[in-house]
């Protein structure tokens, strides 16, 4: 356990140092591109297009007609995804890129920990991104009507437990595959359709459920509107949190499973070689 | 014919690089028709199905699929040719940048290839994503001049080409051709109206949304294709989408000459 907490901090401490030693502003700024479009585009539909006025089935289904608030909270807290995919599924990726996956997978120390750590600076780094889009949400009219804080801590807890198994099997697949951008790519695309970031999954059609069923975002991000944005009591689903925990769980034990199985195979293949 | 000899080589070139992999059917498949749905879906939280949008005093109702759709069949054109405009950029990485200048090739021929193969990739999207919503999405066709349509169709096609021409000519000047090629994308996604109409921004945004050709191709080929509209109505957007093609290939070519002058001088052809 000791050796496992050395190894996250350790970890962590080094990657967030890297990150602040190559920051640049364009980067920075072009990470918000994507979900400035999202913001845009759901401010001028709201409030312009449509003068605010959302369908029933839209408050049904989101208990609120505030569409706005709606997709700045599912843009917001898509960062963490975004941050999975690319960075944390792609660790070990580019540590063969830059020479040091062997050296790394020589130390004495725990390899679960090391990516644990590698996770916490990406999230911590996401959640600055996170509060840059609040700000921008609450400057254009978004609003919080309620605070569910049980529900909001739970739900905060399980997304990224199921996003750090989501990420250990992300960083498999490109290290394996040798995938720099393809996979990640394209599960952020597939996330950001089907898991509800922007319309209620409820509102699409029905192959689109099935998908996005499979996606623990999707429940996580129902979860985090409940507790932020409902105007009703009773608003939170209870099966979308046995839902997740369910989901958690699965992905947990499969990127835990598969982190073990890559660590073999690239030891015994010698994969860490970037040639 | 050295000209055409140039282009066919490009397109070959290209077509063994890049047609069948993995990055192109993202780019052009799974991306289009990941955003065409999510863009689809903003739609339908609202209590209409339709979106309305003006042009010079003509108005048109438009069916929320129709308009998605269309939207994104440009609008990927627009990002493959974007993308073709990084392709001295890839030259340079693969140190082939400095070989491929010192060929009495045509630089013009050169860039046309690589806006050729943007097209070709876009026959992923035309057989993936227009049967799907043609048949799932039903989507609702209303044609009352085929000809206004061709044209809609032909000039967006030529002024997005000469924009990629363009492009190319300018990413040459800088090592962030990609960089700057991405930035692009969700600006113009927003200004041109793909997702949004232009007529739901205030006049003079909207007015500077015509300087861009894919603003002008997605108002005359909704317009055409979806409304009903005929040649007369879309008349001026044709007449600037050919003003802008002529403007443009004249603008890349220029811009070509004075690059490769430059990169020679400043000695930056090569990697490092």
């Amino acid at each position: 356990m000791r050796t496992f907490l050395r190894a996250t901090i350790g970890s962590a401490r080094i990657s967030t140092i890297i990150y602040w030693r190559f920051f640049n502003w364009t980067g920075f700024a072009l990470r918000f591109l994507s979900p400035l479009l999202s913001l845009s585009v759901a401010w001028i539909l709201y409030n312009v297009v449509y003068h605010q006025s959302t369908s029933t089935s839209f408050k049904g289904a989101a208990n609120s007609s505030d569409y706005f608030s709606f997709v700045v909270v599912g843009s917001a807290f898509f960062v963490y995804v975004v941050s999975t995919l690319f960075t944390l599924g792609r660790v070990m990726y580019w540590d063969r890129a830059q020479g040091v996956l062997e050296t790394i997978f020589l130390t004495p120390s725990s390899i679960l920990g090391y990516i644990t750590g590698r996770m916490l600076a990406a999230f911590f780094m996401a959640t600055i991104d996170l509060l840059v889009l609040f700000g921008i949400g609450y400057a254009l009219g978004f609003q919080v009507t309620s605070f569910n804080a049980p529900i909001f801590l739970a739900s905060i807890g399980l997304m990224m437990a199921s996003l750090f198994g989501l990420g250990l099997i992300v960083n498999t697949i490109t290290l394996i595959f040798r995938d720099r951008v393809n996979t990640a790519n394209t599960l952020t695309t597939l996330i950001l359709v089907f898991s509800g970031v922007v319309a209620p999954i409820r509102l699409m059609p029905d192959w689109a459920q099935r998908v996005g069923a499979l996606i623990p975002f999707t429940y996580a991000i129902n979860l985090l509107r409940a507790s932020l944005l409902s105007t009703e009591s009773g608003a939170v689903n209870y099966g979308d949190l046995w839902y997740l925990v369910g989901l958690t769980s699965v992905y947990l034990l499969a990127g835990h499973a598969l982190l073990i199985a890559t660590v073999k195979t690239v030891r015994k293949q010698a994969l860490y070689s970037h040639i | 014919m050295s000209f055409f000899r140039v282009v066919k080589a490009e397109l070959h070139k290209y077509y063994v690089q890049q047609f069948v992999s993995y990055r192109t059917a993202f780019w052009f498949l799974v991306l289009p028709f990941g955003n065409g749905l999510l863009y689809y879906s903003m739609y339908l939280p609202f209590t209409s199905t339709v979106v309305q949008f003006s042009w010079l005093g003509h108005n048109a109702l438009v069916d929320i699929v129709g308009f998605t759709l269309l939207g994104q069949l440009l609008y990927t054109f627009f990002v493959g040719v974007t993308l073709a405009g990084s392709a001295f950029d890839t030259e340079r990485v693969q140190r082939t940048f400095e070989a491929m200048l010192l060929t009495p090739a045509s630089r013009v021929a050169i860039l046309l290839g690589g806006l050729v193969v943007a097209t070709a990739q876009y026959l992923w999207l035309i057989v993936g994503i227009i049967p799907v919503f043609l048949f799932y999405f039903h989507l609702g066709i209303a044609v009352a001049d085929p000809l206004a349509l061709l044209l809609s169709l032909f000039l967006t096609y030529t002024a997005l080409t000469a924009l990629g021409l363009c492009l190319e000519a300018f990413f040459i000047q800088t090592r962030k051709g990609i960089l700057l090629g991405t930035t692009l994308q969700e600006p113009v996604a927003l200004a041109s109206g793909v997702i949004v109409p232009p007529s739901a921004y205030p006049t003079q945004i909207a007015l500077l949304t015509y300087l861009i050709p894919l603003t002008l191709g997605l108002i005359s080929v909704r317009l055409t294709l979806l409304a009903g509209g005929m040649l007369s109505e879309v008349l001026v957007p044709l007449a600037t989408l050919a003003a802008m093609t002529v403007m443009f290939l004249f603008l890349g070519r220029w811009l070509i000459a004075r690059a490769e002058t430059i990169a020679k001088a400043n000695g930056s052809l090569a990697l490092f």
